[in-house]
């Protein structure tokens, strides 16, 4: 938990009207330097952060190290693009406000997002660094834009003369698809020196990639010791159920498929059988589609009654029916265990998926997602499709066959 | 001369290395593989291969807060046996209860002192100060301008103050008092 204050240096010069980061160089930039303002202060409540712009009429200190982040946030708002990047002044003028800051026991650094020709020679840029280094400022540098020689060398030529113990770096985002924040999530500028940020980086990259961040559940252990625990153990047992659920299918699928009628029971309906496939199913793939949605319609019929019992068959249930967020992750975490390759029908992959179901059926009122008949409704939709999908296989080698 | 008087009224002129206050303890400009501890530490200074080394160029600004008040009477500062009079520092201004000063503003005030440090220094005589501008003393700062042979680095082998303290209270070592006397 190092106590920093951090001054971030903006390049808003024409070249950031450019789109090859999307939406433009500008606001990726913007975002990124949200991020980090996040970061920093996330990592040490005492950090401070200021904002400054390298370009535009001349080199502007927008905002002084501050803890508060609505400020920052604010003065992003409204920053004019234009002019050239001057980045000697703009390290130097970082330099004196970092020198002024209220707290003389915070570490000074400074981060500086690059993305136009600089200006200057090498040997000027050297001679920063090395003050930089005399005054023990730390530097970090995000070389974005063009792949321009010139700037990787200059740049690498002052980092090699502030860098003192590996305590600045310097950073390399080529243009691409992807968001400039998300490179920089993993970098050392986020990270930290390896301790500290890396939990806002987890949580962070966790958000953007809209998954699991590499964690079981896509929730930390060290953040949430006991919503883990939870979690793990609701899919073990919901892992039990799905497997006597589908013992029970296996018995009635034959017989139900030979009805293929729609069924408005609270059991497992219409589950078809993976392993009997018939070529004739072709119409019950339809039938099933719109089979779950005639389902999907009548749970909520169900469930707009009212006085509507509550499933209570698990313990874990008691505890997820206070918590709706709880709820949610349990469903999800049926979902990670049954997840599998894409399908044909979207409307069924999207009814297959647990989360988006889940989902809806949350924000529908009086709706309550612990109750068990709307969980065998959601289960077998879920199992359904993986059984959809090795029949579509099967069709299709069917029909390759017959040919 | 001036010297003579003050060996005359030598009472406990101590080696303020106790009362150095480690927690406010800085040092610009030093290479962190050679760092304070080296020069000023018990033991530390000893050593021959323990020295203090500056980093982009030969200046190096070390801040010192003392624990309780002080009066500054010498210093002595030692360079490396081998090469110290080529490497070890030449001028040296002392300031007085100035915080966090840094490179940029060491020239903005007079310092206390300044010391031209011979090699004769370099191997161990005192520097005497003006007694009379260290007399109360809560922090100093160091500031070795150059060294002897103009060279890129500075070296370091041992800082030590010598002066006496000021009847101040230290307010750790307050302790509650049987009455019993």
């Amino acid at each position: 938990m190092v106590l920093e204050a951090t001054l971030i240096c903006i390049d808003n010069s024409e070249w950031m009207r450019n789109g090859d980061y999307a939406p433009s160089r500008f606001q990726a930039q913007t975002e990124a330097a949200n991020l980090i303002c996040g970061a920093k202060t996330q990592l040490n409540p005492e950090n401070t952060v200021g904002v400054m712009t390298m370009a535009g009429k001349g080199v502007r200190v927008l905002v002084t190290p501050t803890s508060d982040l609505g400020k920052i946030l604010a003065c992003m708002h409204g920053l004019e693009i234009g002019g050239e990047l001057n980045l000697a002044a703009g390290i130097q003028v970082a330099q004196l406000a970092l020198k002024h800051r209220q707290n003389k026991k915070q570490q000074q650094r400074i981060i500086v997002f690059v993305g136009s020709p600089i200006k200057h020679e090498k040997k000027v840029l050297e001679m920063i660094g090395r003050k930089l280094k005399k005054n023990s400022v730390a530097l970090d540098i995000v070389n974005f834009g063009e792949d321009d020689e010139g700037n990787t060398e200059k740049l690498e030529a002052l980092l090699a003369a502030v860098n003192n113990n590996d305590s600045s770096h310097l950073v390399h985002v080529p243009p691409g698809p992807n968001a400039l924040s998300d490179v920089l999530l993993s970098t050392p500028i986020f990270t930290g020196d390896g301790e500290g940020g890396s939990g806002f980086a987890a949580a962070a990259a966790a958000a953007a990639a809209s998954g699991a961040s590499g964690y079981e559940f896509g929730v930390d252990p060290n953040l949430d010791p006991e919503l883990a625990l939870a979690l793990r153990v609701s899919m073990e047992e919901e892992r039990a159920r799905q497997e006597a659920a589908a013992k029970r299918a296996a018995e009635e699928a034959a017989k139900k498929e030979k009805q293929g009628e729609q069924q408005s029971s609270s059991q497992d309906v219409t589950m078809t059988d993976q392993d009997s496939v018939p070529a004739s199913e072709a119409d019950d793939k339809k039938k099933t589609t719109k089979h779950d949605e005639g389902l999907l319609q009548e749970a909520i019929a169900m469930s707009s009654t009212p006085s509507y019992p509550s499933g209570r068959d698990t313990n874990m249930s008691e505890v997820a029916e206070d918590d709706p967020e709880l709820a949610l992750a349990l469903q999800l975490s049926m979902q990670d265990g049954t997840k599998d390759a894409p399908s044909h029908s979207d409307m069924s992959q999207l009814l297959a998926d647990q989360a988006f179901v889940s989902s809806i059926l949350a924000s529908l009122p009086g709706v309550d997602p612990e109750d068990p008949s709307v969980k065998d409704v959601l289960t077998s939709m879920q199992n359904q499709s993986e059984p959809q999908e090795k029949k579509d296989e099967d069709k299709a080698s069917k029909e390759e066959e017959e040919k | 001369m001036s010297a003579e008087s003050t060996t005359a009224i030598n009472r406990s002129i101590v080696d303020l290395l106790d009362f150095i206050d480690w927690s406010g303890v800085e040092c610009l400009n030093h290479n962190t593989a050679h760092s304070l501890p080296n020069a000023i530490k018990q033991g530390y200074r000893e050593d021959e291969g323990l020295y203090l080394e500056s980093d982009a160029d030969e200046q190096l600004l070390i801040y010192l807060p003392f624990t309780q008040v002080v009066k500054l009477h010498s210093i002595v500062v030692k360079g490396p046996e081998e090469e110290g009079c080529l490497i070890g520092p030449k001028t040296v201004k002392l300031f007085s209860n100035r915080e966090h000063m840094g490179f940029s503003n060491v020239n903005d005030f007079p310092p206390s002192d300044t010391a031209v440090l011979t090699p004769d220094n370099l191997k161990g005589k005192p520097v005497v100060l003006k007694f009379v501008k260290f007399q109360n003393v809560r922090s100093l700062t160091i500031f070795i301008e150059d060294n002897q042979s103009g060279s890129e680095v500075t070296k370091v082998d041992k800082i030590a103050l010598f002066g006496t303290t000021v009847e101040t209270t230290d307010m750790k070592g307050l302790k509650k008092i049987e009455d019993n006397h």
